[in-house]
């Protein structure tokens, strides 16, 4: 059974055809922790749990890996934001499970070791 | 009937209230969730699908206290995660309780009888167990994918009957589901004693990337006719019996997105308890900030097409029996005859 397909691991810039609102559309849509990388050249490594493109001032809001924050960052501040952590979606939809235990009872049938 | 008379009082003078006072949106249900942890990894479950210092995270009771009080709604339902791994649960539901909330907790179980026996809960009116139950025991350990588990909940519902709580079930359909097993078990939740059972079709969390096994409106619409059109006389649903009929095709309702709020670790979720569009600060900003019209079916938003889920229906099916005459009389003679 083939996984999802998963950003983990995408290491994006933004361009014109990939803007950084964009960008942090997909991080707040994945499961699992980014780097969003700030235009001073500091990093903060964690979860991307909101954003708001249409505010006054766009930002983005985050806990960091220890779970501190949240930490609100314009959007101003961000340079981009790296796929860095494990997709922790990944792999674990129901179809994917479905197949697994298929698999498991065909194996158990034909006695040939479990994939 | 399932539903106590004080809680339907209690639900009709808080909605009758709302009305007088002109309200367009106000809550009915506050989706409370104190944790993300579970002992469950069901698949497609979107709700544990985090990094790991997002679920160890957790509110404080005065954090879930100020959000109860924030938003008002008679009824505080407790999922999760899995609530009764919430360390201050016992707290939490003791001044749930103390301020006359109406409280669904929604557990797997699986910590039921241990919590039980500890003393963490006592019995009340306004505390409800409701034991997450997707099936018999074959297509409810398939569902939580996990062998066992459906042994376990059945002793915890035993203990806490037996130990004098109110406890429902809620059960959530997926496709693919038989009418004569969820009939079948159905007549098994009778005899195991529960007060009431809740039912819904399931549907895929946002991110949760599983739509295939999820109900169409049209499929959901004829498993539902097939389940409920000729219910047995001994079945008693803890929900609105018009909301029934809407799963069966019988009324056409439009989503009331406001009416079960979700407030969590994140803060107040925009839109509602499914989607997860961003996050409001208060629960007045949830209101006045979100942009209702985007939502609906009538709104053509894809993600709300095929949605049929209580927590978005209910609400809806609660306001027509209350705001016309005719949905009253259709409430009171649906409870009455048991007919959906």
């Amino acid at each position: 059974m083939e996984d999802e397909k998963t950003l983990e691991g995408w290491a994006p810039e933004p361009d014109a055809d990939l803007p950084l609102a964009r960008i942090v559309e997909l991080a707040f849509d994945y499961r699992g922790n980014t780097t969003v990388v700030k235009r001073d050249g500091t990093e903060l490594y964690g979860y991307v749990f909101n954003r708001d493109a249409e505010a006054a001032v766009p930002y983005l809001e985050m806990f960091d890996a220890d779970g501190g924050g949240p930490y609100r960052i314009p959007f101003a501040e961000v340079r981009t934001i790296h796929f860095t952590g494990k997709d922790t979606a990944a792999g674990k939809s129901y179809a994917a499970w479905l197949a697994r235990k298929q698999a498991e009872k065909a194996a158990h049938a034909t006695g040939s070791p479990v994939p | 009937m399932s539903v106590p008379i004080s809680q339907m009082w209690t639900v009709a003078s808080y909605v009758l209230t709302q009305r007088l006072r002109g309200r367009k949106q106000y809550p009915l249900v506050l989706m409370l969730e104190p944790l993300f942890r579970c002992n469950l990894a069901c698949a497609g479950c979107g709700k544990i699908q985090y990094p790991g210092q997002i679920l160890r995270k957790h509110l404080t009771v005065e954090q879930c206290l100020k959000a109860v009080d924030e938003c008002g709604a008679p009824i505080v339902s407790i999922p999760g995660g899995e609530p009764l791994m919430y360390p201050e649960i016992g707290p939490l539901v003791k001044e749930l309780v103390a301020r006359r909330k109406y409280i669904y907790l929604c557990t797997n179980a699986i910590l039921l009888k241990e919590r039980l026996d500890a003393g963490v809960f006592t019995p009340s009116k306004y505390l409800s167990f409701s034991i997450h139950m997707d099936g018999l025991r074959e297509e409810h350990d398939e569902a939580v994918c996990k062998d066992g588990v459906f042994d376990q909940a059945v002793e915890g519902i035993r203990e806490a009957l037996r130990r004098g709580y109110r406890v429902t079930t809620n059960t959530t359909l997926f496709e693919g589901a038989s009418p004569e097993r969820v009939r079948k078990f159905f007549d098994a939740m009778m005899e195991l004693g529960v007060e009431g059972m809740m039912v819904s079709p399931g549907y895929s969390y946002s991110k949760a990337p599983d739509q295939e096994h999820f109900l169409r409106k049209q499929r959901a619409n004829e498993l539902f006719q097939r389940i409920l059109s000729n219910p047995k006389r001994g079945w008693r649903f803890n929900q609105s019996p018009l909301f029934l009929q809407f799963l069966m095709g019988k009324r056409d309702y439009e989503c009331t997105p406001w009416g079960n709020p979700t407030f969590n670790v994140f803060g107040w979720q925009r839109p509602c308890y499914l989607l997860q569009e961003g996050y409001a600060q208060s629960f007045e900003d949830l209101i006045q900030g979100t942009r209702w019209e985007r939502y609906g079916k009538r709104s053509g938003n894809e993600k709300c097409r095929d949605c049929m889920v209580h927590c978005g229906f209910e609400a809806t099916a609660v306001q027509e029996t209350f705001s016309s005459w005719r949905g009253f009389r259709d409430t009171v003679v649906a409870t009455v005859t048991g007919r959906a």
